[in-house]
């Protein structure tokens, strides 16, 4: 193994190997940056370019761009609250406030930090687990899926903020909406037009409901403080607040490794879910959604940290577990190579090369990122009235550009109606959201399940991970309620204690 | 003040599930004749889903409620009602429905690019600050440019060329 290993290195470590991989970061955050231009694009666009390249370049550049793109969703996410991508959706939460704050280079670098770790992490893991992993994310089927994405949708309590009720509604709203189109089945729901048929877009629902609001709230009210940029404050990130979120980030990066595993999940309901594990479990967890880094943190590690995992159904399988290792499975066909457990037998070689060159890309993934970072973080000293109608063109242009449908436009922009009037009404975005990513799945998966056995309820009980899973959230839903309970009562005596 | 504004979500919020639950389901998720195996129909999931966004608005109304009374007596007033109340507001917000409204229908016909222009150019005037009016319209014009540069170059985007543009005089004529 090791001679392998050692030939692996001197086969991968050769400069048109790391020129992809730099340049595939590189445009990675880039396009990763930009809202409306996904991951997916941007290795689909590249795909072209692979038929002149080797084969282990070919899927190093394009594994590079998956992370780029990935930690790039989260610059915008940071500066402008505009997610790049669905997974730094999450990273809004925390990170426009410590914009606001003039801490966007502060929360810029602890992304870069948390994503390069948790994609480190991912790597090692990749390389020593991936077969226990791959056999691990074969038993579970749609009945477990279901019990986590049960388990997965109780963080819409950590995320409601001041009232539970207000929260349950934004995340029926999201569950609801996410259910327009077709179903599993073929049939049409809430399709009042042609458009319709086909669902609404996540990017433009989620672009909507976060970066138009902004604007509509900045045209309706005008405030004084409309012509001013952001504070530019101290940027550095100190050793001691990398301390303060080492065990998020390294949660959150076991979080990503195991949920990207699985093949379907993906980086935004890992992205979540060790969001709400983090804000459970530290001291700082009432300060989450008010610009914690901590937050950031625990959401960056874990859409990073389930980059490299996804590599592991498809290497060990054959099995894609997202679009963009649908495209990747594209490529390891078209240079000959076919993913499963025959690659580790007749292409071991280039299986050990490309977990070496997947290991350097968190290198450079810091080196591209602190790189871009600084440039980024000069948008926040452009005035609100001149970046946030430009930020709109922007999600306009992108948003078209991913379906060509004029259809995506117009939910984006209805989406950002709906996202104001949400703000008006003190109703919360981010159980919405989660609602409206994880809804599908959750629903899929429960008519699925019940599909298969004939309607048997028992079926969601029938394996120690589901039964794990349904402890957990029975174990969630009480301390919930036990919070609120408490929450209302000392607000009662608090009211009768003014009173009299 | 934040008694008003539960109170007015948990309006909000009541009427809007209400309106899917006995209207649009029943229109508008047909459940077909035949289902596969016994999976569950698929007006089951939106039904849970309303009923529980019903229960969950009527709860707020409820939990407001006595709130709220308590609170007017302190004439307190919400960020709803600084809307409802300020004319000037309810002016912009319908007018910013009104320009969305105008880009949507109005992309097809004149193009995508000076429709972006327009709306872009449109969103600096609401914004009502004019201290960079030189950057205004200079971004007005450059910006979606440069933008549907990108874009075709980069994804080969078909954007709408505009169907007023693209008639040429004996369309005029034949109109």
């Amino acid at each position: 193994m090791w001679n392998e290993l050692l030939y692996a290195f001197e086969a991968v470590a050769t400069l048109p190997n790391f020129l992809a991989m730099f340049a595939g970061i590189w445009a990675g955050v880039i396009i990763g940056a930009i809202p409306g231009m996904t991951g997916t694009m941007a290795v689909t666009l590249a795909l072209p370019f692979t038929f002149y390249l080797p084969p282990v370049t070919s899927i190093l550049l394009l594994v590079a761009l998956y992370k780029g793109s990935t930690y790039g969703g989260s610059i915008s996410a940071i500066l402008i609250k505009t997610p790049g991508t669905a997974s730094a959706a999450c990273t809004v939460l925390d990170g426009y406030p410590l914009a606001r704050a003039g801490k966007g280079g502060k929360a810029l670098n602890m992304a870069l930090v948390s994503s390069c770790i948790g994609d480190f992490i991912s790597n090692i893991s990749l390389f020593f687990l991936a077969i226990p992993l791959a056999t691990f994310a074969l038993r579970v089927g749609p009945p477990e899926f279901f019990m986590l994405m049960a388990f997965s949708l109780t963080i819409v309590a950590s995320i409601s903020g001041r009232s539970l009720v207000l929260g349950i509604i934004s995340a029926c709203l999201g569950l609801l909406l996410a259910t327009v189109g077709e179903d599993m089945y073929g049939s049409f729901r809430f399709a009042l037009s042609e458009d319709m048929k086909s669902g609404l877009g996540m990017v433009p629902v989620l672009i909507g409901l976060f970066a138009l609001p902004e604007l509509i709230k900045m045209v309706v009210f005008r405030p004084e403080d409309n012509a001013a940029a952001m504070k530019l404050g101290d940027n550095r990130l100190t050793l001691s607040e990398v301390r303060g979120s080492i065990k998020s980030i390294f949660r959150g990066s076991i979080i990503g490794v195991i949920l990207g595993a699985i093949p379907g999940i993906g980086p935004s309901t890992a992205a979540f879910f060790s969001y709400s594990e983090a804000r459970r479990t530290s001291k700082n967890g009432d300060k989450f959604g008010e610009g914690e880094l901590e937050g950031i943190a625990a959401s960056e590690s874990a859409n990073n940290g389930s980059c490299g995992a996804t590599m592991i159904p498809l290497l060990a399988l054959g099995v894609p577990g997202d679009v963009i290792t649908g495209v990747m499975l594209g490529a390891f066909m078209i240079h000959g190579l076919t993913p499963g457990p025959l690659l580790f037998q007749n292409n071991i070689g280039d299986v050990y090369a490309l977990f070496i060159g997947i290991l350097f890309s968190s290198v450079f993934l810091f080196i591209a990122g602190k790189a871009t970072a600084g440039a980024f973080t000069k948008i926040s000293r452009i005035p609100q009235t001149l970046l946030l109608p430009c930020i709109l063109i922007l999600c306009v242009y992108g948003i078209y550009s991913i379906g060509a449908s004029p259809f995506d436009v117009t939910v984006l922009l209805v989406m950002g109606v709906v996202g104001f009037a949400m703000m008006l009404l003190n109703i919360p975005a981010a159980p919405f959201l989660i609602a409206f990513i994880l809804g599908p799945m959750f629903e899929d998966n429960m008519r699925r399940s019940l599909a298969i056995s004939r309607g048997d309820l028992g079926v969601f009980f029938q394996s120690w991970i589901s039964w794990g899973f349904f402890a957990l959230t029975v174990l969630f839903v009480i301390l919930t309620i036990r919070r609120e309970w408490k929450k209302w009562r000392d607000n009662r005596n608090a009211d009768a204690s003014s009173a009299s | 003040m934040n008694q008003n504004r539960d109170f007015y979500a948990g309006l909000v919020a009541t009427v809007f599930f209400a309106v899917i639950l006995f209207v649009l389901i029943p229109i508008y998720v047909k459940v077909p004749s035949f289902i596969p195996g016994f999976a569950p129909p698929p007006d089951m999931w939106p039904r849970v889903v309303a009923v529980i966004g019903l229960v969950m608005g009527v709860l707020a109304l409820v939990l407001a409620f006595p709130k709220m009374r308590e609170a007017s007596r302190n004439q307190v007033s919400s960020l709803g009602n600084r809307v409802l109340g300020n004319k000037t507001h309810l002016m912009r917000f319908v007018i910013v429905l009104i320009v969305f409204a105008a880009f949507v229908y109005g992309m097809p016909l004149i193009g995508f690019v000076p429709a972006t222009v327009l709306l872009l150019g449109a969103l600096f005037i609401m914004t009502g600050n004019f201290e960079r009016k030189f950057w205004m319209i200079g971004l007005s014009i450059i910006f979606p440019v440069l933008l549907y540069l990108l874009f075709t170059k980069v994804t080969h985007t078909p954007f709408p060329e505009g169907k007023l543009l693209s008639l040429s005089l004996s369309d005029l004529v034949t109109l």
